[in-house]
C-alpha cells in the first residue's frame, strides 16, 4: 500500500501511453492490411510491412506487463518505445509542415538572398581582426561587438528576406487541421513521458552498467534508425524484388530465380557450315557474346542478356586498369610530398583537389575541353608535340587524332584515366598518413647500415605501408566495381557504347530506361555478391601474407 | 498577466488558419513538362498562370521537370512508383506505349468525345496514328502532342564559302552531300565535313532515306533485313571511315559551334544554342534526299493524364488548353519547338522566329511533312530494340561488323523483343 502511494506519475503515464501505442500500432497494421494495393509492391511486402507495424504493439504489451511487475526491462522497453514514438511523431510532423517537400523552396530562397552571407563574411573578418588587437584595449571589444551585430543583422536579413515569416505563417496554417494538433501533442507527450521514465533509474534499482547501456543505445539510435529505414529496408525490398517481375508501377509476380537465370544464361555452340553468321548458330533468344576460333572450329558463345556479361567484363577491365593508375602514382606522390620542403602543403592540397570536386563537373570538362578529338586540349598538345618533333628532328610522325570518346579502343582508357586522376589525391593522403606513421628509427638504422634512398623505400617504406596499401587497393577495387559516374557523364547524351557499359550503369539502364526494377534488382545483388567475394579473397590473401 | 496574454495571442494565431483552410475548396492540378532552358520554363509558367486566371475553380501548379540531362524520366518514374506523380505530364513519343501498357496513363477517348470543337484531325496524322493505338479494340486516345520537331542540316556558310561550294539547295542528294563533305574536309586542319550524334535518330535517317525501316509495315516486327539497310549504313559508315565526319560517338555540337564542322545534323531543339553561340555565318537546310527519296523523322512527345488523377475531366481540359493554338504559338515563338497542329497561326509564329537571321525555318516544317513519326512500338519493347540497334550500328561504323551482316542478323536479335509483349 505504501509502495502504491509512492508510485511515480511517469509509470501510469507510460502504461497509458503504451496502451495508446498498442491501439495506434494495431490500427496502422490493419490499415496496411486493408489497402487494395500497397505501392505496387505486392501482397508479400504488404503483409511483411503490416507485420512490422504490429511489432510496437507486441513490445508495448510486454512493456505494460513488465512495468506492472516493476521489472527494469519494462522501463527500458517503454523508454525505447516512447523515444521512437517521439521520433516518429517528429518526422510525421515535419512531413505535415511540408519541410521535406519544401527543401527546394528553402534552398531557392537562401540562394536568392545569398548576398546577405557577405554580412557574415564581413563579421567574421572584423572578429578576426579584433582578435589580433590588444585584448585589453576597448577598441578590440567594440569591434567585436560591431562584428557580432553585423553577423546578427546579416542572419536576420537572410531569414527575413528568405521568407521566414511566410514559412512560419505556412506552418501555422497547418494547424488548421486536427491531425497537426494530434501529432504535435503525441510528440510532446511521448517526449515528456520518455523523460519521466528516464529519471526513474533509482526507482527501478538501475545499475551503472544498465545506465551505460541505455546511454549507448541512445547515442546509437540515430544511426540505427537511419540504417533501418533508409538502408536495411530498401536492401531487403530489393532482394525480394529480385525474385519478381517488378516494373515498379504495378503489382509484381513472384518468378523465383528467373531474373538470375536470364542474366546468367549462356550458350556454347559450334558454328556449322550452314551457319553463315555466328548469330545463326544460336538458339532464338540468344545473342552473340563472343566467338572463339580454334583451328577450323569456331565456337560461338551466346547469352540471353549480352549486356550483363559485357558490363561485367568492362567493370573488371576498369578495375584492373584503375588499380595501378590509382595507387602507384599516389604512392610516389606521397613519398615526394612527405618530404619537409617549404610549400609542400600547397602541393598536397592541389593534388587532393580533384578528389573533392564533383565528378559530374569534372567529367564535363574532360569530355569537352580535354577529350574532344578535334577541339580538345589533349589532342592539341599531341599535335603540337608531333609538330615539334618533326620540325626539330626532321622526323615524319603522323598527327594521329585520337578519338578518346569515340574510338572503341580508347573509351575504357579515357574513363580510367579520368577516374585515376580523381582518386589519386585521396589515395595519396592515405599513403601520406601511412608514411608518417613509420617510426623514424628504422630509417636512421638503415642509414647507419648504409642503405640508400631506394633501398630504404624498398625495404622499409613499402613493407611498413602494407596495411595502408591493402586498404587503398580494397577501397579502389570496391569503388571501381561500382563505377557509374564516369561512363554516365562522359558518354551521356546519346547511346551508351557497349564498351563503356559498366555493371552499375547497366543495372541503372535496365531499371530506369527499360523499367525492369525486378531484373535490375537481381543484377544489383549479383554485383553485390561479386564485390563481396572479391573483397573476401583480398582479405584472405592479405591475412596469409601478414601471417 | 503578460504571459497569459501572450499565450492567448498565440492560440488565437494558431486557430485563425482553420477558417482560412476551410475556405479552400479549389481543385489543384499539377502538371509537368521537360523544358530545354530557363526561357522555356518562363513561357510555360506564364502559360500556366494565364490558363489558371481564366479557369474558375482550378489552381495550376506547373513543375519544370528538369532538363534532358537532369533525369526527367527517372524522377517521373520514381514518382509514378510512389504515387506522387503530377496529374498531367509530358513524355517522349517513344515512351507512350510503355506507359499505356503499364496502365500509367488514362485513355482520354471518352472525355475527348464529349469535348465540343475538339478534333484529332488538327494534329499531324503520323503522330495521332500512334496516340490512338488501341490495346483492346476500343476507341482510344492516349494524349495530345505538345509539339513536333524534325532534323535539318545546320551548315557553316563560312566553310562552304571557303571551299567554294554552293549552299545546300532544296532537293539536294546524298551525292551532293558527300561531295560537300569531302570539299570541306579537304580544307584541312581540324575541319570536318559532317557531324551527328550516335543515337537512333541520325542513323535511322540514313536507313530510312535509303528506303528501309526499323519496322515492318504494321510495326509488329523488324524491317531491317533488306539491301536498302546495307546501302544506308554503308553510305553512313563511309563518312566516318573516310574521315569526313566528327568521330562517331563524339558530341559534334561543340565542334560545330567552334566552327570546325561544315554540316551538322540535329533537330530544331538545337537552334537556340546555335543562335546564341555560333560566331560564323550559318543556316539550315532540309536533309539530303537519299536513294529511297526524301526522309526525316517527326519527333514528338505528348501530354498525357496520370491514371491515378483525382480529376480526370479537369486534367483532360488542361491537356487541351496546353495544346491550344495560342499556347503552342507562344512556345513556338521561342524558336525551339514546332507546333504539333498542322498549319494555323502557331506555325506562322514558328516561321517568324529568328527573322533577323533569315533562317530557313521552312526546312523543318517541310521535314515534318514527310517525316516518319517517332514510334512507341506498341507491339514490342522499344527500349531493348533501340539498345540492340545502337550496338549493331556502332559495330558497323567501327568496322567490327559489315552492313550486310548487320542487315542479315539484326532481326534475329531484335525479334524476341517484339514477342515479349
Amino acid at each position: 500500500m505504501k509502495e502504491r502511494k509512492n508510485l511515480p506519475l511517469a509509470i501510469p503515464a507510460s502504461i497509458v501511453l503504451n496502451i495508446a501505442t498498442i491501439v495506434i500500432s494495431v490500427l496502422l497494421a490493419l490499415s496496411i492490411f486493408d489497402l487494395d494495393e500497397f505501392y505496387a509492391l505486392g501482397d508479400t511486402v504488404q503483409y511483411f510491412v503490416g507485420g512490422i507495424a504490429l511489432v510496437p504493439a507486441v513490445a508495448a504489451a510486454a512493456a505494460v506487463i513488465l512495468l506492472i511487475m516493476k521489472n527494469p526491462n519494462g522501463r527500458f522497453l517503454s523508454l525505447a518505445l516512447h523515444f521512437l514514438g517521439m521520433i516518429a511523431a517528429s518526422i510525421y510532423l515535419l512531413h505535415i509542415w511540408g519541410v521535406f517537400t519544401g527543401f527546394d523552396a528553402i534552398a531557392g530562397a537562401l540562394y536568392e538572398n545569398s548576398a546577405w552571407l557577405w554580412g557574415l563574411v564581413i563579421a567574421y573578418a572584423l572578429y578576426w581582426f579584433a582578435g589580433r588587437l590588444d585584448n585589453s584595449k576597448p577598441l578590440s571589444s567594440r569591434i567585436e561587438m560591431i562584428a557580432v551585430g553585423i553577423g546578427m543583422l546579416a542572419l536576420i536579413g537572410l531569414l527575413f528576406f528568405g521568407g521566414i515569416l511566410e514559412a512560419t505563417a505556412d506552418i501555422l496554417g497547418k494547424y488548421g487541421q486536427l491531425e497537426t494538433w494530434v501529432v504535435t501533442a503525441l510528440m510532446v507527450i511521448f517526449g515528456i513521458v520518455a523523460y519521466g521514465i528516464l529519471t526513474l533509474g533509482e526507482y527501478f534499482g538501475e545499475t551503472t552498467d544498465q545506465r551505460t547501456a541505455w546511454q549507448g543505445w541512445l547515442m546509437l539510435s540515430p544511426n540505427i534508425i537511419g540504417f533501418t529505414i533508409f538502408f536495411a529496408g530498401p536492401l531487403l525490398l530489393s532482394l525480394y524484388l529480385s525474385f519478381t517481375d517488378s516494373v515498379g508501377v504495378k503489382e509484381p509476380n513472384f518468378i523465383g530465380l528467373d531474373n538470375y537465370s536470364q542474366a546468367l544464361s549462356l550458350q556454347f555452340k559450334t558454328q556449322g557450315e550452314n551457319d553463315q553468321y555466328a548469330q545463326d548458330a544460336l538458339d532464338a533468344g540468344y545473342r552473340v557474346l563472343e566467338t572463339v576460333k580454334v583451328g577450323d572450329k569456331t565456337t560461338v558463345i551466346g547469352a540471353k542478356d549480352v549486356y550483363f556479361w559485357i558490363s561485367l567484363r568492362n567493370t573488371f577491365m576498369f578495375c584492373l586498369m584503375l588499380i595501378p593508375l590509382a595507387t602507384i602514382p599516389a604512392l610516389l606522390l606521397a613519398v615526394v610530398l612527405s618530404s619537409k620542403i617549404p610549400g609542400m602543403k600547397i602541393y598536397r592540397a592541389a593534388f587532393f583537389l580533384p578528389s573533392v570536386a564533383a565528378v559530374v563537373g569534372i567529367a564535363l570538362i574532360w569530355r569537352i575541353a580535354l577529350y574532344s578529338s578535334s577541339i580538345g586540349f589533349i589532342n592539341y598538345a599531341l599535335t603540337e608535340f608531333t609538330r615539334f618533333l618533326n620540325d626539330t628532328f626532321g622526323t615524319s610522325f603522323a598527327d594521329t587524332e585520337i578519338g578518346w570518346l569515340s574510338d572503341t579502343r580508347y573509351m575504357m582508357f579515357s574513363m580510367v584515366l579520368m577516374a585515376a586522376w580523381q582518386v589519386v589525391g585521396f589515395n595519396m593522403v592515405l599513403f601520406l598518413a601511412g608514411i608518417q606513421g613509420i617510426p623514424n628509427d628504422l630509417y636512421e638504422a638503415a642509414q647507419v647500415d648504409g642503405a640508400n634512398q631506394l633501398n630504404q623505400f624498398r625495404f622499409i617504406t613499402l613493407p611498413q605501408l602494407r596495411p595502408t596499401t591493402f586498404f587503398v587497393i580494397v577501397t579502389t577495387i570496391i569503388n571501381g566495381l561500382q563505377v557509374f559516374n564516369e561512363p554516365f557523364v562522359l558518354f551521356r547524351g546519346a547511346a551508351f557504347p557497349d564498351e563503356v557499359r559498366t555493371a552499375v550503369l547497366n543495372l541503372y539502364l535496365r531499371g530506369f530506361q527499360d523499367i525492369l526494377f525486378g531484373y535490375s534488382s537481381a543484377l544489383a545483388w549479383m554485383l553485390f555478391a561479386i564485390i563481396f567475394v572479391v573483397t573476401l579473397i583480398q582479405f584472405r590473401l592479405n591475412r596469409d601474407k601478414t601471417a | 498577466m503578460f504571459k497569459r496574454l501572450l499565450v492567448l495571442v498565440i492560440l488565437a494565431a494558431l486557430l485563425l488558419p482553420i477558417f482560412a483552410v476551410n475556405a479552400q475548396d479549389e481543385i489543384t492540378l499539377r502538371w509537368r513538362t521537360r523544358p530545354d532552358n530557363q526561357a522555356e520554363i518562363d513561357v510555360y509558367q506564364a502559360a500556366s498562370d494565364e490558363i489558371e486566371a481564366a479557369w474558375d475553380g482550378v489552381t495550376l501548379q506547373y513543375e519544370p521537370g528538369g532538363s534532358e540531362t537532369a533525369s526527367y524520366q527517372d524522377v517521373l518514374i520514381t514518382e509514378l512508383t510512389g504515387g506522387t506523380a503530377p496529374d498531367v505530364f509530358w513524355i517522349p513519343g517513344t515512351d507512350v506505349a510503355r506507359f499505356a501498357k503499364l496502365g500509367l496513363i488514362l485513355n482520354l477517348n471518352d472525355l475527348a468525345a464529349q469535348s465540343e470543337g475538339f478534333s484529332i484531325e488538327d494534329f499531324y496524322p503520323q503522330i495521332m496514328e500512334h496516340l490512338t493505338y488501341s490495346l483492346d479494340g476500343s476507341d482510344t486516345l492516349w494524349g495530345l502532342p505538345r509539339d513536333a520537331s524534325a532534323f535539318a542540316i545546320y551548315y557553316n556558310e563560312d566553310l562552304f564559302d571557303e571551299a567554294g561550294l554552293d549552299y545546300p539547295a532544296e532537293g539536294w542528294t546524298w551525292e551532293d552531300f558527300r561531295a560537300a563533305g569531302e570539299e570541306i574536309t579537304a580544307l584541312g586542319g581540324d575541319i570536318k565535313g559532317f557531324g551527328m550524334s550516335n543515337w537512333w535518330g541520325p542513323y535511322g535517317y540514313f536507313i530510312n532515306a535509303a528506303g528501309s525501316s526499323f519496322f515492318n509495315e504494321d510495326y509488329t516486327g523488324c524491317g531491317l533485313a533488306n539491301e536498302n539497310t546495307v546501302t544506308g549504313l554503308d553510305f553512313m559508315a563511309s563518312l566516318y571511315n573516310d574521315g569526313l565526319a566528327v568521330p562517331y560517338g563524339e558530341d559534334p555540337e561543340p565542334v560545330f559551334l567552334a566552327g570546325n564542322v561544315g554540316m551538322f545534323m540535329n533537330g530544331r531543339w538545337a537552334t537556340p544554342g546555335v543562335v546564341a553561340n555560333a560566331t560564323f555565318g550559318w543556316n539550315v537546310a532540309e536533309l539530303p534526299v537519299g536513294p529511297g527519296g526524301p526522309s526525316n523523322w517527326l519527333f514528338w512527345g505528348a501530354y498525357v493524364v496520370n491514371a491515378n488523377t483525382e480529376h480526370p475531366q479537369e486534367a483532360w481540359e488542361l491537356v487541351m488548353k496546353l495544346t491550344s493554338p495560342e499556347i503552342q504559338g507562344k512556345i513556338a515563338g521561342l524558336g525551339a519547338n514546332i507546333p504539333s497542329r498542322v498549319g494555323g497561326s502557331g506555325v506562322d509564329d514558328f516561321l517568324a522566329t529568328f527573322a533577323d537571321l533569315e533562317l530557313n525555318n521552312q526546312a523543318f516544317v517541310n521535314g515534318l511533312g514527310y517525316g516518319v513519326a517517332e514510334n512507341p512500338v506498341w507491339a514490342g519493347d522499344w527500349s531493348s530494340i533501340g539498345t540492340a540497334l545502337d550496338s549493331g550500328v556502332a559495330a558497323v561504323v567501327a568496322g567490327d561488323l559489315s552492313a550486310q551482316e548487320f542487315a542479315d542478323t539484326i532481326c534475329a536479335q531484335v525479334d524476341p523483343f517484339f514477342a515479349t509483349e
